[in-house]
């Protein structure tokens, strides 16, 4: 996945107008119809997808916004149905994996752009390039098979030797290993490729102009990317954290083989919980009448987040152009 | 080529008159060739460059001025492939096996691009004070003096003294280049290397900034690349005519005073080129 930075060509400056060019083809043939159909197709996919969503969500938000977003519990099948430990689940996981993700992926960024061989640089690029293919239930089947387990004997003892660590991250003691911050570290592990495949982009169209000026001036290397390349990126660099930002809030099958699958608000990540995504869709096929549209509203909810998300990526990736087109 | 333009060409090279008479050398090159991945770009550059004048490098497209100039402080190292053969002497240091880091190097020998490369997320104050901050300098009363002495130095206090904290980017370009030769200025170089300053600017931006290196070599040697044989032979004292061989890499064809290279250059080839003949 990769965002391309030169803007597409504007074809509505161009001359003439599209009415003079429909005006030159001597009729309008069948597949002009075809591709109208096909659009208006399109839309009326859309319009009846959201539409639908919302109509079933309404009765929940009609009666219960207050339990939907600030509610804990869900009691199948009467309710009430509580919304806020997907909420909270989901920003945990989220903002966890997000951490993580930015750290190591603005490291692997900066070393294929700036200080690996050329030989190694194209193997990570193709390396990150390959784990962004993986199919998320692969991710969820080796966060649960492998790296629980691991957890288990490994990570959790070290975690607990530290002061504090159990009021923090709470003390399970030996479960399947299945926790909100196991989910985070898979959560990671997926949005790592998402964010350096953008991120790469972003700092590698930093002029080179800039690089070698700063070159000039005696800058070492690391100072020429902390001081210019880091800065003139910073804009498109959001919008590489946002974009992994929506994907970990939006990630569904993994999260739900390994988080835990419990609808319990959970500020101890060691202790098993749940995110939007993958309470709904855990909980789908047994859902009759309110619960059904409890759970078409934390679509709706979770749907609104992503496509903001994506909104301010875009956006911030667009500001990144014009930073650039100024240099 | 067409009679009339010769005529025009030569009645428009105005040749400076003054004394042949040499200095000491601020960089000294010897047999420097440049090479990618084992094909030569420049090769046989052997000259003088004196302090306190300007020196011009100039020839047709393809004749390895910037290519040379580059190698005078080392941003060839960034290229893979590159090598750089031959001595370059900074003070009688060999840079690129003496007793000298490319940090060092860099602030000693200063560089000014084709295009105007202010950093554009640094204010105009936070660009010209850049260079001293990559070399540690932290102390404000420092900076301040740097910024204010380099830009006035670049002659371009006067316009920005009251928006040092706007953003570079808001600057004409002409006025962005000044900037360019002040960060380079603010690190105190004995040698300001410009890569065709004025290439992309309009003709009065260009005309301050020739004023400006006439200016400047009172306190710095400065060498550069030009395009503009008029350019060439209006602002440099000394000229290096560089031309592409028959195995299209770059040769030093003649140096000396540009008075000499305008008016009586040995090389037949020299005289073509600076009449217009090609290129």
């Amino acid at each position: 996945m990769s965002i391309v930075i030169p803007p597409p060509p504007d074809f509505t400056t161009h001359e003439g107008g599209g009415a003079e060019f429909n005006s030159a083809t001597p009729s309008r043939t069948w597949y002009h119809y075809v591709l109208i159909l096909a659009s208006i197709v399109f839309a009326a996919v859309s319009v009846g997808f959201i539409g639908t969503i919302l109509w079933n969500a309404l009765p929940d938000f009609e009666h219960h916004t207050g339990t939907l977003l600030g509610g804990n519990g869900w009691q199948s099948p009467a309710g009430p149905f509580g919304g806020l430990a997907m909420i909270v689940g989901t920003l945990e996981t989220s903002v966890v994996a997000l951490v993580i993700a930015v750290v190591i992926g603005l490291g692997t960024s900066i070393s294929i752009v700036f200080l690996l061989p050329r030989r190694f640089r194209n193997v990570v690029a193709t390396l990150v390039e390959l784990l962004a293919a993986v199919p998320s239930v692969v991710y969820g089947l080796w966060g649960f098979l492998v790296l629980a387990p691991w957890m288990l004997k490994t990570v959790i003892p070290w975690l607990n030797s530290w002061p504090f660590a159990k009021e923090l991250f709470g003390n399970p003691g030996q479960q399947d290993g299945q926790s909100l911050l196991l989910a985070s570290i898979v959560l990671a592990v997926m949005i790592l490729p998402t964010f350096v495949a953008i991120s790469r982009e972003v700092i590698s169209v930093v002029p080179n102009d800039l690089i070698e000026a700063s070159l000039s001036l005696g800058a070492t290397r690391w100072q020429m990317i902390r001081e210019v390349v880091l800065p003139t990126a910073k804009i498109g660099l959001f919008g590489a954290t946002f974009l992994a930002l929506a994907r970990a809030t939006g990630e569904t099958v993994a999260v739900a083989l390994i988080a835990g699958g419990v609808a319990n608000v959970q500020y101890h990540l060691l202790y098993p919980g749940t995110s939007i995504a993958s309470w709904i869709a855990t909980e789908f096929g047994e859902a009759q009448g309110n619960e059904i549209s409890a759970l078409m509203a934390l679509g709706v909810l979770l749907m609104l987040v992503n496509f903001g998300l994506s909104l301010i990526s875009r956006w911030l990736v667009s500001r990144q152009r014009k930073v650039l087109a100024v240099v | 080529m067409d009679q009339e333009f010769m005529a025009q060409v030569e009645t428009k090279v105005v040749v400076p008159t003054e004394s042949p008479q040499r200095g000491a050398a601020a960089m000294q090159l010897k047999g420097v060739a440049v090479s990618f991945h084992g094909r030569v770009a420049v090769r046989d550059c052997t000259f003088d460059v004196t302090k306190n004048r300007v020196t011009s490098l100039i020839g047709p497209s393809g004749s390895g001025k910037t290519t040379l100039l580059r190698a005078l402080n080392r941003l060839h190292d960034l290229t893979p492939g590159a090598k750089v053969a031959g001595q370059i002497l900074l003070e009688g240091t060999d840079i690129y096996r003496g007793d000298i880091t490319v940090t060092e190097l860099r602030t000693r020998v200063g560089m000014v691009f084709q295009r105007p490369n202010p950093f554009p997320t640094m204010s105009i104050y936070e660009n010209a004070v850049s260079g001293l901050r990559f070399n540690g300098v932290k102390k404000k009363s420092i900076l301040d003096e740097a910024a204010e002495t380099s830009l006035k130095s670049a002659a371009l206090w006067d316009s920005v003294q009251s928006r040092l904290k706007v953003a570079a980017s808001n600057l004409s370009g002409g006025e962005q280049q000044r900037l360019c030769i002040a960060r380079a200025l603010a690190m105190d170089p004995e040698v300001l290397l410009m890569d065709e300053p004025t290439s992309a600017l309009d003709p009065i931006a260009t005309l301050k900034i020739e004023e400006l290196m006439t200016e400047l070599k009172k306190r710095v040697t400065v060498i550069i690349v030009t395009h503009n044989m008029q350019q060439a032979a209006r602002i440099s004292d000394d000229c290096a005519f560089l031309l592409m061989g028959e195995d299209r890499a770059g040769e030093l064809i003649e140096f000396d005073t540009t008075e000499k290279i305008f008016n009586n250059p040995i090389d037949p080839r020299t005289l073509d080129y600076t009449l217009g003949r090609f290129g």
